[in-house]
């Protein structure tokens, strides 16, 4: 597999969506080429970093109790 | 042990089907109501439409086959009920011809100075939520379920109702062009040095 190739399934490798064989190929290709290497771990610190920023809230917890009360009438 | 204790009542159809809902609906509050925010971008409509969520999934939880996939089946009915109610009077979606984005990674900008990319972690939450705001609509939609609620290719394709290569290239499209609203955000922001053109 050459580095094209290999920057093509960047995102399936990293959501971890590749069949094995094809998920082997590439990280046979990221162990001799540090160019593509570094850009993978660069994408993959990238999306850390997206759900890391964008979970940290969830509901309030007055939405809550609203929907408890509309649904249980409590 | 008193005599006088009354056994207590046998859990009837209403409670069971309380509890299950509450053991596999309501845990995924959370995620329902991450999406409904981005969707909808403000918090009034998010809370609207997460309550109409639940009241549809709790009216129709019959139908939903205990054990299987409830936060997809939940987020289904969340985005069914955006697109006919929300959407219309929110935003709208765009007219841009989203194969004509070219997207191309930032780490070629970076590999230099910061191939680590921690300029990141100067930015914040709030910035972040921005630049997936100003996504176009179906981008958005993919990157949320994809990054920030942990979707597979395949479930997200059921609940947008595209082909599975459709997700793969509208995540690539969103990834690429969220990078480079955060990249340009860090630059002005003197965060990083922009890369000589």
């Amino acid at each position: 597999m050459n580095c094209r190739e290999c920057t093509e399934h960047l995102y399936e490798f990293l959501d971890k969506e590749l069949t094995p064989e094809v998920e082997r190929e590439i990280r046979v290709h990221l162990e001799d080429c540090p160019p593509c290497g570094e850009h993978f771990d660069f994408e993959r610190l990238f999306l850390d970093f997206l759900q890391a920023r964008c979970r940290a809230r969830g509901a309030p917890p007055e939405l809550k109790r609203r929907i408890l009360r509309e649904l249980f009438d409590e | 042990m008193s005599a006088a204790t009354p056994p207590a009542p046998a859990p009837g159809p209403v409670d069971e089907k309380r509890a299950s809902f509450e053991r596999e609906a309501l845990v995924h509050l959370d995620s329902l109501y991450r999406v409904a925010l981005r969707l909808t971008g403000n918090a009034a409509d998010a809370d609207d439409l997460v309550q109409e969520t639940m009241l549809k999934a709790y009216r129709a939880w019959e139908q939903y086959e205990k054990g299987t996939n409830a936060k997809g089946w939940l987020l289904t009915i969340l985005r069914n009920a955006f697109i006919n109610e929300y959407r219309r009077r929110t935003r709208h979606p765009e007219t841009v011809d989203l194969d004509a984005i070219e997207p191309y990674s930032v780490f070629g900008d970076v590999q230099d100075d910061d191939p680590q990319g921690t300029f990141f972690d100067s930015i914040v939450d709030d910035e972040v939520l921005r630049a997936i705001d100003q996504l176009p609509e179906q981008f958005r939609e993919t990157v949320v379920l994809s990054d920030v609620e942990g979707l597979s290719y395949e479930e997200i394709a059921r609940i947008l109702e595209v082909p599975v290569g459709t997700v793969k290239s509208r995540l690539f499209r969103a990834r690429r062009l969220l990078q480079r609203k955060l990249y340009d955000y860090a630059v002005g922001m003197g965060y990083i040095k922009a890369s000589p053109a």
